[in-house]
This record gives C-alpha cells, structure tokens and sequence, in this order.
C-alpha cells in the first residue's frame, strides 16, 4: 500500500449526477444485482446433487405415470409434472429469498451494495429474478420429458405455454413473499419459517380450513329426489323381459337434509396455488374429447369437477330416473360440472397482490437513508 | 481541526442525533473536516462513533440536526453523498465464493463503470494493497487482515473524494498498519478527505492532521482541541542525573513535573524543543531519553472523563 499513481479516477459524465434518493429499477441496475446474485449463490456440489436429485425425482414419477399408461393419449404425466414444477417452485424459489436480505445483512454485504449507485429497486428485483431463475431452471431441466408428454398430453401449445406461465407467475409470487420476510425479520430462521408457513397456509390451509369451515356453512334444506315409482311395478312386470322400470312413473320424494353451501367457501379453493393451476388448464369434454382430439379427463378435468362443484349452489333437485322427471341426472351434472368455465383470476390476483406488495416492502426496506431498523440488527 | 484551508469542507455536521427505540447513540455530533485532511473520529466502545458515520455516509437517517458531504445532504440527495463517499465498515463482510477480482470489478459496475475499466482498476487497486496474488482466489480464503484490505479496496473502486474508514486498522499485521498509514497520507495528498475511526490512538497520531473525539453520543468539540493542543506541547526528559536536570531546567526557567527517571516539559514547538535539548546537554546534564511525552491524542483519550458504556 505505496502507491497511488498507477490508478485513474473513472471517467463521470453531467448524466451520471444524482439528485434526490433514487430508489426506482434501471434495466442495467436490476440485470447486475441479478448476476450478483446469481454468481455469490453460485450452488455447492451438494446443491446441485439436491437439485439434480429434484429434478430426476420430477422426470422420474412423470416417466412412470407415462408407461404405466397404455391410452395412445394421456395428460396425467404431464399435469404431474407441471404440479411437481409447481411443488418444488415454492419451496426453492422462497427458500432461497428467504434468507437473501436478512443473511447478505448478517454477512454485512448488504450495506456495501446499498452504499453504491444501486438503487433499493435494483437489489430488490435482482434478487427476485435471481431466486426465481433458479425455479426456472429447474423447469427447463424438465423440458424434454415436458415436451414428450406434451405430445401425448392432447393439449394445444399455447395451453401448455399459458399454464407454465402461471406456474412460474405463481412461484415468482412466493418467492417474492419469501425477500418480503427476509426484509422484515431480523434472522434468516425466522424468515424461512414464516415463509414455508405462509405458503403452507397457501398451499395447504386453504383446504383444510375449507374442508373444517363446511358446517359453518350447512343447513337443513328439502331436497327432491326424481325416481321410479317402483312400488309401482308387479311381479309379473319383474319377470316380463320387455320390462324397463322406465315405464315406470318417475315421481318426487322430499326429504330434509343438511346442505353445505360450499359456494361461500369456493374462494378458499380458488386461491390455492395448486388449484390456480388446475383452473388454468383447458377444460375437457368427458363425451366429446376423441373428437376433439383431446386425451380422456386427466387428474386436472377431475379436480376441475370437483373445484366447479363446490362453486356451484348445492343441488336440491336430483334425478334418478331414466326418463322423466326434473333436474339433470347423475351423469349430466358431472358432465356440465367438467365443462364449467375455469376461473384462475382470483388465485391470480391473489399471487399479483402478493407479488406487488411483497416487492413494495421489501423496496421500503431497502431505501436508505434508513429511519427506523429491524429490531436487533446493525446496518453494518 | 489543525488544517485550514479556503475551500469549503468536505464534511460538516452540526447538532445531529439519532436514538435506536430509547437508546440515544448519538446525542449532539457537531464536526468539521477539511477538504484533502485526513481527521480521526475517536471514541470508546458503544459512544456512536459508528452510528455518526452511518449517518455521514447516507446509510442512517438523523433524527435531529443537519449534515452536508460534498456539498450534498445525505437526506435529501443519499444518491450524490453516496456517489461521493467511499466506506469501509467495521464489518469485514465479503462474497465468500467470489474472487477478490469478482468482487471488486462487480462493486465497480455496481458505481456505474464499464465491466473492462473497473476490471482494470480493480487489479491496480488489489495491488495497491497488496493482494494481487489473490486476486483470482475466492475471498474466503482470505485472513481478517486481508480481508480489511480487500473492503479498503472496494471502498476506493470508484475513486471517492471522501473516503470514511471505520476502524480500519484492525485485524492488520505492523507492517500492515504502516502501509496503511502510507496509503491514507497519500491519498489525502492527492486530495481525498478521510474521516478514519480508530482505536490504535498511536497509529492515528502519526496519520492525522485532527481529531474529533465522542463521548456518550456527542463530539467534544473545542476542550478536546485544546486538549490535544497541551498533549502536543508534553515533552519527557529522562537524565542519569536528575539532579543536574532539575537544576538545569531551574536555571532557564522551565515549569516542569517530575517523574520517574525524569520530567515532563512544555516546548511551543519542535525548534524550542531542539533548543531546549542543546541547553541541557551544554549544561552537561546526562540526557539519555528526550521526545513527545506519548501519543497526543491517547493521552487526551485517557484524560477525557469518560465513562464507558
């Protein structure tokens, strides 16, 4: 430490000043806090045996869905993967923003980073982007089996392309949520833990408070039930061949029952991640689909069923018989349930709001001069 | 404050506060530091030296008073301040698994300056302190000390006018200490104002031009000045006869407080010192010790009633 000489001041241009407390995204801030990121959570050995390990575990169960399958068409083994995709989104991608703020501050990287012309917008989106890169390339990773059971899937291109945009929009949420907590609580345990629970609440809650919240909800109602009047029908009329209960009148019997209204509940199912993504995929005809040229009802037609059901008023009109009579038989009401238009929007508002204000903490957070600290930290 | 200078300060602070919940860290700041002078903030543990260069550097909003670095407020125009200052904190916090090379061309991106310059000037600046043989090897490797060195690297890549140095000597080897103290002198020569906080009072004394000192969350202000003012003045002189030292002083009128071996006197300046060490050795006293009674500023240190915190 002699010399000084052999050093050049930076050339500064009138465009570089500053005024005020700049703290909005620039393309060029943004991009280098994204590679910073990415390169100083650069993952070990172990890391990417674990990622590998996700990965092949992902490929692994779709491959088995796949052969198991005889069906020219099946998209069981791809809905299976872009729910693993999913899954395992919203445990990396929050994982490792979970602990992006809070630690690199621990590490008293943080303050060094904030000191210089990156704006609190630059380092909150570069680590947004970089943790959920990581999600994204676990996706790519399963590209070609993806692609393979794409092909099988009877899905449109554009349908896959929309439904992995909302999986990656979802798990950008998360992980946004995730830098929200690492922006908020002073230890990285604490951060993780309140995000794992938050998606947890998301991911798992959601339906258990529906499936509890069912009696809140439940009241006695008639409900009439259409069907043959077999008392109706004779011996000999059991022992004809030609006989068809059909021929019997179909009459009404009322009977007072405990209702759930699940429609109150609904929303609960409609913002569960895993259901935004079921809601996203194209709804199929249980009659039509080989005309259409589309695979039978996967996993995703069948929790579309159910999701439409618990959307709709309760059934007070059901209709047993095989002619005549009132309200949609069995079979109708199935088929109409698979065919009611999806609804994705309130599980993606939901991740927008989440993603919006996640990133307005973490952005205030971040803004320096600080005015007030988190509880039991240093700035550096 | 010993510099003068026509040009406006690099750095003032006048009545600055700042309270964490009920804790006051810093009471009243009120400082000045020249431009192109290298001034120590110096002070015991936990008196809010750090929380005063926290605020400085456009990291820590003051709850009270008034700031002005290079001209800019670190309120109302953190952007500038910041494009202005170079820090190094006390924490030694380092990207682990990136090179001291990586490190420092990305902090230099980081300022705005092209991948290839800063590249550039973070290889002259690592060997400017003397880690260019790590300068490929991941930072992890690196020892406290060189770590220090690394953070006083990355504190200049954009070439600062005011450089704040939060304790910068710690952790560093003597040899490192003294190039340290090379290093800061010029820069401050080529024009750069650094407001260093230390606790090796021996090494600031030798490295800077003024001191400020803090106690309990203020600065002292002027008592210190004058402070370090007398501690300047204290010479030892230690004779083999204190006999013939005591009557020679007598003799030139010299006030003087006896002490082992010796006495303590007060020179103007270092010619009425050097007079004053030919008068004695002309009256034939044995002198075999003679210079600054100690560090100036860690006799003012101890002298201060200071009640750690």
């Amino acid at each position: 430490m002699t010399t000084t000489e052999t050093l050049e001041a930076p050339a500064t241009t009138a465009s570089d000043s500053i005024k005020g407390n700049p703290w909005h995204p620039t393309f060029r801030g943004v991009a280098l806090a994204t590679r910073i990121e990415l390169l100083r959570r650069r993952p070990s050995k172990k890391g990417y045996l674990v990622y590998g390990i996700t990965v092949a575990l992902i490929v692994g169960l779709g491959i088995l869905v796949a052969v198991s399958s005889d069906e020219k068409l099946n998209s069981n083994p791809m809905e299976l993967v872009m729910i693993l995709v999913l899954g395992a989104g919203m445990l990396i991608g929050p994982s490792l923003s979970a602990t992006s703020i809070n630690g690199d501050s621990s590490e008293g990287v943080l303050a060094p980073l904030q000191m210089s012309r990156l704006s609190a917008a630059d380092l909150a989106l570069g680590k947004l982007f970089a943790s959920w890169a990581v999600c994204f390339a676990a996706l790519l990773t399963t590209t070609p089996f993806l692609l393979y059971a794409f092909s099988k899937s009877g899905w449109h291109f554009d349908e896959m392309l929309w439904v992995l945009g909302v999986i990656l929009f979802v798990v950008l949420a998360f992980t946004a949520m995730g830098l929200a907590w690492s922006s908020i609580a002073a230890r990285s345990v604490a951060s993780v833990s309140l995000t794992h629970i938050t998606s947890g609440i998301l991911g798992l809650g959601t339906l258990l408070i529906f499936a509890f919240s069912m009696p809140l909800v439940s009241e006695q109602q008639t409900v009439t039930y259409w069907d043959h009047d077999y008392e109706q029908a004779t011996e000999e009329d059991w022992s004809d061949p030609n006989f068809s209960p059909s021929q019997l009148p179909c009459v009404p019997t009322e009977s007072t029952e405990m209702v759930t209204h699940t429609d109150k509940l609904a929303w609960l199912l409609l913002i569960n991640p895993a259901v935004v993504v079921v809601e996203t995929a194209p709804v199929i005809d249980v009659e039509t689909f080989q005309a259409d040229g589309r695979a039978a009802p996967g996993v995703f037609a069948f929790l579309h069923q159910g999701v439409s059901e618990a959307r709709s008023e309760p059934i007070v009109e059901r209709n047993f018989c095989e002619a005549g009579g009132q309200g949609m038989t069995w079979d109708e009401q199935q088929r109409a349930m698979g065919l009611v238009k999806p609804n994705p929007w309130p599980g993606i508002a939901l991740a927008g709001g989440i993603l919006v204000a996640s990133m307005a903490i973490v952005v205030q957070r971040l803004r320096v001069p600080y005015k007030k600290l988190r509880v039991g930290t240093r700035v550096a | 404050m010993t510099t003068a200078t026509l040009a406006p300060p690099a750095i003032t602070a006048r009545n600055v506060s700042r309270s964490f919940g009920d804790v006051k860290a810093v009471v009243n700041a009120t400082l000045t530091v020249p431009q192109g002078s290298v001034t120590a903030l110096i002070g015991p543990n936990g008196c809010g030296k750090t929380t005063l260069m926290l605020m400085l550097a456009g990291l820590l909003r003051p709850d009270g008073g008034e700031i002005v670095v290079d001209g800019h407020s670190p309120v109302t125009n953190s952007g500038a301040v910041r494009n202005a200052i170079g820090w190094m904190p006390d924490q030694l916090g380092s990207w682990d698994n990136l090179t001291c090379l990586q490190t420092l061309t990305l902090m230099g991106q980081a300022y705005r300056e092209k991948k290839e310059y800063a590249r550039q000037r973070g290889l002259g600046l690592l060997k400017l302190v003397h880690l260019e043989e790590f300068a490929d090897r991941p930072t992890r490797v690196l020892s406290r000390g060189q770590k220090q060195r690394l953070s006083l690297a990355r504190a200049l890549i954009h070439d600062p006018s005011v450089l704040l140095l939060d304790e910068p000597a710690n952790g560093l080897d003597p040899r490192s200490r003294v190039e340290l103290r090379q290093l800061v002198r010029e820069l401050a020569a080529g024009g750069k104002t650094i407001l260093v906080s230390s606790h090796v009072l021996s090494e600031l004394d030798e490295m800077v031009d003024g001191a400020i000192f803090m106690s309990k969350g203020a600065t002292l202000g002027e008592d210190a000045d004058a402070m370090v003012a007398d501690a300047k003045t204290r010479y030892r002189v230690e004779a083999l006869d204190l006999a013939a030292l005591a009557a020679s002083l007598g003799r030139q009128g010299i006030d003087h407080e006896d002490l082992d071996g010796g006495a303590i006197v007060r020179v103007a300046d270092e010619a009425q010192a050097a007079a004053l060490l030919a008068s004695l050795v002309k009256d034939g006293v044995p002198v075999h010790r003679f210079g600054p009674a100690g560090s100036a500023l860690e006799q003012t240190y101890m002298l201060m009633n200071e009640e750690r915190r």
